[in-house]
């Protein structure tokens, strides 16, 4: 059995679109959909408007849930009715589903927890508290889909989706299911925005330019992503098309912020090494960079590192200049991105980028053509923890 | 090359105890350490009770000197355990060294905290650090700061099965080869929300947990945290490790039929169980001893029994199975790291630890629950379950190692 893992199903829902080739035109085109929100004190926010799950999915109790659970479910589905993946060719009990949310529980928790402590237990909806945990979102999509090899939820943050792929890929080589369902999704809520503000990561009015040199600041977005992952010769066996193959995985942890660049050269080192391949087959960098001037920095640094002689002439791209921090969706985003790249030979420019910071890197300012190889996608999250990702593109259409 | 995880250090913080000695010595006596609840109180409820843990003064605090509870009970738990291991301080030694950490609530008592000045304060409520103290993935990333540790860092939620699925995935990453040693556990805390929830669904006890009695009425809660040093076979001899255990494997599942109750056929339950078995080429007959999940709700208590006898057959009523819930209450995603801890000490001490509470065993629940004193036993294999909310069903399989 190859190590590779097939990609075999893609589902996208951003501010700048629902499809792959949507979005790709669009951050191609150099649209951005970070915009400033009264909502968000003023900082950039990209929203999804007027998003309506029943158009994606027919799922009972779906109006119930909220936004982040819609979210994952609507990306979800279109993940597997891209890859045909329905009851008729793969059992419930074949299907496994892991989830990348961090924050998708918490708006309900709070609803929750305010209604108990003034309305009281009797007068508060009983029915809230099982969506108040962290593993809600992931478990109704689980229920939603009657995934029964497993239901998993990772709260890593911006590092969430990465890991749940890089998970999926092993459970399935395994065989603990023939597909897994990775779902990764973010929603800006009030209660969260004005949380993350305070915090005082984000950059006044949108203005959000990563690696660039006057970088003062992230934007929030939203959005979902989901794959259906199969090992290569069940997906062969079904006739599945291929839309991506993921080749590696690797992730570090850096206790200072000094650490950082040496903490994501091992993740890019870890994955790949997984991938069996050198740094010289990378033909494109998505990167985690949202204009956070410490993180972006140590990107760039342990980027151009990894990179070595190709980091002039590799393309890096980085979208959430254009869609914003979608942390537990960031890293699945930024991979569906890197797919299409590959698969369409061309890649968006980094928005509002002027001067980079770090030189070294081959930024695109500018759509440019790439060469179909291998994508390195990066994550370096504020918390010390960094994952990379190989990926490679699908079979033609 | 197929890698071998063992066990080279275990540490809790329990109600019954916090540390090795006490915690096996309180279990075995089927001592219950379910009280009344002195953290906190809620207006709905006369009185509440609960198994909460006495932390000494030094492991009170979070990293940043901050109240936060579910990172105090992990850091606890970590460093007992990553001191039983005795690892080795080198950098070469921690870049290899992770941290995954399962909860079921995380944070919780931040966000309730949070909402209780929303109310006050209005918006001046949140201060600059609320967004990182509420971050759950804080749990494994503030381990990784505390021991120096630069390999993966993951928190996993799988509900009330977290703390196995934390020790699966640690299992793999050093199986994969990205790391040689992983510390593996979870923790969570008592908060208001679930007990509310719980009495609103009617599984929360009237007095304490009884699993597999007649007369069970639901669940009693608890806190705690439990953790594991995990390490590859060779690099665990090759510096001279203590090993404890081998981790053979993990069987997973879900149920996907209800939001909080469980498949009532057991059909999800047996699933996870064979496949545990069957990865770890672990015979019926071999396993001796059964970590049950054991809550104590009539519902879920039934549906484990159907699952070990389908898996089992007749034998499922002679094999020792004991929920030690029943002694520090249900600590959500942290009880199956801290009835894996108990599994390690089971193989350890050769006894196995009872179900306390029991006054008339559940006919139905037809299972040698080992009632409310401990026993010797042969101990070579353990199979520990677990079963969280939305159904995810995590088992593990625990081995003596020669």
């Amino acid at each position: 059995v190859s190590a590779v893992v097939e990609i075999t199903g893609v589902g996208l829902l951003t501010p700048l679109g629902d499809g792959r080739e949507q979005v790709a035109s669009a951050l191609c085109a150099g649209q951005s959909a970070l915009v400033p929100s009264l909502e968000a004190g003023g900082t950039g926010l990209a929203a999804i408007v007027d998003f309506e799950a029943s158009k994606y999915a027919n799922v009972r109790g779906l109006r119930l849930y909220n936004r982040t659970t819609r979210l994952a479910i609507c990306a979800a589905k279109l993940a597997l009715t891209d890859a045909m993946v329905d009851p008729t060719s793969v059992a419930p009990e074949e299907l496994g589903l892991l989830m990348a949310s961090t924050y998708g529980h918490l708006d309900v928790l709070l609803d929750y927890d305010r209604s108990l402590v003034e309305s009281g237990l009797l007068r508060t909806n009983a029915a809230l508290m099982p969506l108040a945990i962290p593993s809600a979102p992931g478990a109704m999509v689980a229920l939603a889909f009657g995934a029964k090899a497993f239901s998993m939820t990772l709260c890593d943050s911006t590092s969430s989706s990465l890991d749940a792929i890089g998970l999926g890929a092993r459970w399935v080589l395994e065989g603990r299911a023939r597909a897994c369902l990775v779902v990764a999704a973010f929603s800006a809520s009030p209660e969260l925005v004005r949380v993350v503000d305070r915090a005082g990561a984000l950059a006044a009015k949108g203005d959000v330019r990563p690696f660039d040199r006057r970088a003062s600041g992230a934007g929030l977005g939203e959005g979902a992503a989901a794959f259906v992952l199969e090992r290569a010769d069940h997906a062969s066996k079904r006739g599945a098309a291929s839309r991506g193959r993921v080749h590696g995985y690797g992730a570090a942890f850096a206790g200072k912020q000094t650490e950082s660049k040496a903490a994501l050269e091992r993740a890019c080192a870890g994955a790949l090494r997984a991938a069996d391949v050198s740094a010289e087959r990378i033909s494109l960098v998505s990167a985690g960079a949202s204009g956070v001037p410490a993180l972006d920095r140590a990107e760039a640094e342990a980027l151009a590192s990894v990179l070595g002689a190709d980091a002039s002439r590799v393309p890096t791209i980085a979208v959430k200049g254009a869609l914003g921090e979608t942390f537990d969706a960031a890293g699945a985003i930024q991979s569906v991105v890197a797919l299409s790249s590959l698969q369409e030979r061309r890649a968006p420019p980094i928005a509002r980028l002027d001067e980079p910071e770090v030189p070294r890197l081959r930024y695109l300012k500018e759509e440019a053509v790439v060469d179909r190889g291998l994508a390195l996608v990066t994550s370096i999250a504020a918390d010390g923890t960094s994952t990379a990702l190989v990926l490679s593109h699908g079979d033609d259409r | 090359m197929t890698r071998r995880v063992v066990v080279t250090g275990c540490g809790v913080v329990t109600p019954a105890g916090s540390d090795l000695v006490t915690f096996w010595s309180t279990i075995m006596r089927g001592q219950c350490r379910i009280e009344p609840l002195r953290q906190f109180s809620f207006r709905d409820f006369d009185s509440l009770v609960g198994g909460e843990v006495v932390l000494p003064p030094e492991d009170e605090l979070g990293a940043d000197g901050y109240r936060a509870r579910c990172l105090a009970l992990t850091l606890a738990a970590t460093r007992r355990a990553v001191e039983h291991a005795a690892l080795p301080g080198g950098v070469a030694f921690r870049e290899r060294t992770g941290a995954v950490i399962g909860t079921t609530l995380g944070e919780e008592r931040q966000v309730g905290d949070l909402s209780d000045r929303f109310r006050a304060e209005g918006d001046g409520a949140i201060d600059a650090g609320f967004f990182s103290r509420s971050d759950n993935h804080r749990l494994s990333s503030e381990v990784a700061k505390r021991h120096g540790f630069g390999g993966p860092v993951v928190v996993g939620a799988g509900a009330c099965s977290s703390g196995n699925a934390a020790i699966a995935i640690a299992y793999d990453v050093i199986r994969m080869g990205a790391a040689d040693c992983m510390i593996a556990g979870a923790a969570d805390t008592l908060v208001r929300s679930i007990y509310c929830g719980f009495f609103r669904m009617g599984a929360l006890s009237k007095s304490v947990c009884r699993p597999y009695d007649k007369n069970r009425d639901g669940v009693s809660f608890g806190e705690g945290a439990g953790a594991l040093v995990l390490e590859d076979y060779d690099a665990a001899v090759r510096r001279g490790a203590r090993i404890h255990a081998e981790i053979a494997g993990f069987g997973v599942s879900n149920d996907a039929h209800h939001i909080t109750a469980p498949d009532p056929t057991g059909n999800g339950f047996t699933r996870a169980i064979r496949q545990a078995l069957a990865t770890t080429g672990t015979p019926l007959e071999a396993v001796d001893y059964v970590s049950a999940h054991g809550t104590g709700t009539v519902y879920s208590d039934l549906c484990e029994s159907r699952a070990l006898h389908a898996v089992f057959g007749d034998r499922a009523r002679s094999i020792p199975m004991s929920s030690i819930k029943s002694m520090m209450g249900h600590t959500n995603g942290a009880a199956s790291a801290i009835e894996a801890v108990a599994c390690v000490l089971a193989l350890e001490h050769q006894a196995v630890p009872p179900t306390a509470n029991l006054v008339e065993q559940d006919p139905e629940c037809a299972i040698d629950c080992v009632p409310n004193e401990g026993r010797r036993a042969k101990v070579k294999t353990c199979l520990s379950l677990s079963a969280g909310f939305g159904g995810f069903n995590a088992c593990l399989v625990v081995r003596g190692v020669a």
